[in-house]
């Protein structure tokens, strides 16, 4: 009798215990929570609110008709082509040389210098890496100054731009490459020496390997970071504004339409945004798509 | 002639010499393992057979062919990982019939053949499985099957078990023995278990910091351990430093105790120290009329170990195992009391310096 009477005892303290130990795990992601209403949800919700209002606050759908006027979509398109070719650059260049600091047999200490440096160089962006390249590879430039000096070599008679696509292209993988070292680092540790080994000692060389083994098991990985680079330059703004001014991406234009100068509507600018989440959501279902089909082992 | 045979291998990395001395035969067919505790030089060996490590010196021949210096991936050779190293991107039957895919087999072979390995290892049903949906013993074998799916001349086997629990583990090397003895294949397993190795073999090698500390079968091992470190490392047994009281008679003192070996003591002199050592399982109890080999003891712990009950008895200052089969019918000594234990001259081995 006296055990009967025990039980429902412990069992309510065990049930309260683990109600407590529930709030004090939801307590901890409250601020999370409150961060992400405020600064994600409200918002985008703000926005995509504004993108079908005037500025008188009216329903209207003449922004969004808006965004397929030829300047706005010029604008998207090049948006999109610079993040495609900066995000497929530095994604194959950062790959290499994350390849090789983590699987290339090259000393510790090459690995630790080249994880801070990009740490620190994947947030470098915006006016300061404007200002850095213009001072390095500008007209006026340091090593512009120095390969005529001493070489005698004209980088802009050669057809070296940095104010143009390619000289943005070149400016935006500076934080490109080094995000993607960052991503596909712990990636690359998890490939096992044994698959190698394995691989091998079932007769398949180096192509094979990589073919059959190491790129699948990488492929959720390079996409997922691939989009992730493509995020990072398709949202850049002040970059490409300090470096050029007058180059038409979507963000300056967003930048145009808010910033109170000739151009303003900022109901366009909330359009524009949203133009750019649509863009986006189109990207990450298209990774979805794309890792649903080529990483079954992974579900 | 060896199927397989290394040669005075040596394998060094930097300044320390992983593999030293190596020298071995072994029979088409034949089971052999490496046994040694971590860092002793077995895997290392292992390897060089597989190719991913080369010898400094020596050389690793299979049906007479030279592959020293051969590319892991122009060997005949399969092997099973300890971690099981299974591709997690195929299914279990691309991971079988990977090999036969590099080796360019028509995929009515391939499937034939993956067919029959995924019954050898008695999983027809999870072919479509991915390792992750596997549990740790079914990896293992579909590891095997991969391995064995490319007709391999010789079959490594590194740890395979350990990473698996200890009932699985007896199961699984039995599967892997019958396996082995039902293909006809050399294998050569790794391990650092001694009853797997025991249980599982057809020859040992015991190793220590890269040397062979002996070569031989099961029985050899266990029952006549050549060196202090195989007498200690292989099965629980009962070491001490023995003086020679009478060489040609074969008569030693422990601890106050006279005791009495079958081995030649040639060319030791009176007082000559020797290690000897005794299986637990060789003491009994002494009968009235037992008088050779007859030593006084006392009971110093009792420990039930369900079919064997180890006895701890004191002998003079020194104390020893003695085991004994559990029979509910018989009375056990108490702690504290006085008896007498005896052994063979046989078992009293003497072992080398």
């Amino acid at each position: 009798m006296a055990q009967a009477t025990q039980n429902p005892i412990r069992v309510n303290s065990s049930r309260r215990s683990s109600v407590i130990r529930n709030l004090v795990a939801w307590a901890g992601i409250v601020p999370f929570l409150i961060f992400v209403i405020l600064f994600l949800f409200w918002p985008a919700s703000s926005l995509i609110t504004g993108s079908f209002q005037n500025q008188a606050g009216a329903f209207t759908l003449q922004n969004i008709i808006d965004l397929f006027t030829p300047s706005i979509m010029d604008a998207y398109m090049l948006s999109i082509q610079i993040s495609l070719v900066t995000a497929i650059g530095g994604g194959i260049f950062g790959f290499m040389l994350a390849y090789a600091v983590i699987q290339g047999g090259l000393p510790r200490w090459v690995r630790t210098a080249l994880t801070t440096f990009s740490g620190v160089a994947s947030n470098f962006a915006g006016v300061p890496l404007a200002f850095a390249f213009i001072a390095t590879l500008g007209h006026t430039g340091f090593l512009t100054a120095l390969f005529a000096d001493k070489l005698g070599i004209d980088i802009y008679n050669l057809g070296f731009n940095l104010y143009n696509f390619w000289g943005l292209a070149l400016t935006y993988m500076y934080f490109q490459f080094p995000l993607m070292v960052l991503i596909m680092a712990p990636a690359l540790d998890g490939l096992k020496r044994e698959w190698r080994e394995a691989s091998e000692n079932l007769g398949a060389g180096s192509y094979q390997y990589w073919r059959y083994i190491a790129l699948p098991i990488l492929w959720p990985s390079l996409l997922g970071s691939t989009i992730l680079l493509f995020g990072n330059a398709f949202g850049a703004y002040a970059t490409a504004y300090a470096l050029t001014r007058t180059f038409n991406i979507v963000t300056v234009l967003i930048g145009d339409q808010i910033s109170g100068n000739v151009l303003f509507n900022p109901n366009l600018g909330y359009a524009l945004a949203f133009g750019m989440i649509v863009i986006m959501a189109i990207s990450i279902g298209l990774y979805t798509w794309l890792q649903r089909r080529t990483a079954r082992w992974l579900q | 002639m060896a199927f397989l045979e290394l040669t005075d291998i040596r394998k060094q990395f930097g300044q320390a010499v992983a593999v030293e001395d190596f020298n071995l035969k072994v029979d088409r067919g034949e089971f052999v393992s490496f046994l040694g505790p971590s860092g002793c030089g077995k895997t290392t060996t292992l390897r060089m057979i597989a190719g991913f490590e080369i010898p400094t010196e020596g050389s690793v021949t299979i049906d007479g062919a030279d592959i020293t210096n051969k590319a892991p991936n122009q060997r005949n050779v399969g092997m099973v990982f300890q971690s099981y190293a299974l591709f997690p991107n195929m299914t279990v039957a691309q991971n079988i019939g990977f090999g036969l895919r590099i080796r360019k087999e028509s995929e009515s072979a391939i499937k034939e053949r993956v067919d029959e390995m995924l019954a050898l290892i008695h999983l027809e049903q999870k072919g479509h499985s991915y390792p992750s949906q596997l549990s740790g013993g079914q990896q293992q074998r579909v590891a095997l099957a991969r391995a064995l799916a490319i007709r391999p001349q010789v079959l490594l086997l590194d740890e395979p078990l350990s990473a698996l629990d200890a009932k699985i583990r007896v199961s699984l090397r039995a599967e892997i023995r019958a396996i082995q003895r039902k293909l006809g294949i050399t294998a050569i397993y790794v391990t650092h278990d001694q009853e797997e190795a025991l249980s599982i073999s057809d020859r040992i090698v015991v190793m220590s910091q890269g040397h062979m500390e002996q070569v031989g079968t099961p029985f050899e091992i266990y029952n006549f351990p050549q060196t202090a470190f195989v007498a200690s490392f292989v099965g629980t047994l009962n070491t001490t430093t023995a003086e020679v009281v009478d060489s040609a008679k074969g008569i030693l003192q422990i601890d106050g105790a006279r005791l009495a070996t079958a081995e030649k003591l040639d060319g030791r002199q009176k007082g000559d120290k020797v290690t000897i050592a005794i299986r637990p399982e060789r003491f009994s109890f002494a009968s009235e009329q037992k008088k050779a080999n007859v030593v006084d003891c006392r009971i110093e712990n009792i420990t039930f170990l369900g079919s064997i009950v180890r006895i701890q008895v004191s002998i003079g200052s020194g104390k020893y195992f003695m085991d004994t089969f559990n029979n509910p019918f018989l009375e056990l000594p108490k702690v504290g009391d006085k008896d007498q234990v005896t052994c063979s001259r046989e078992a009293v081995l003497v072992l080398k310096d």
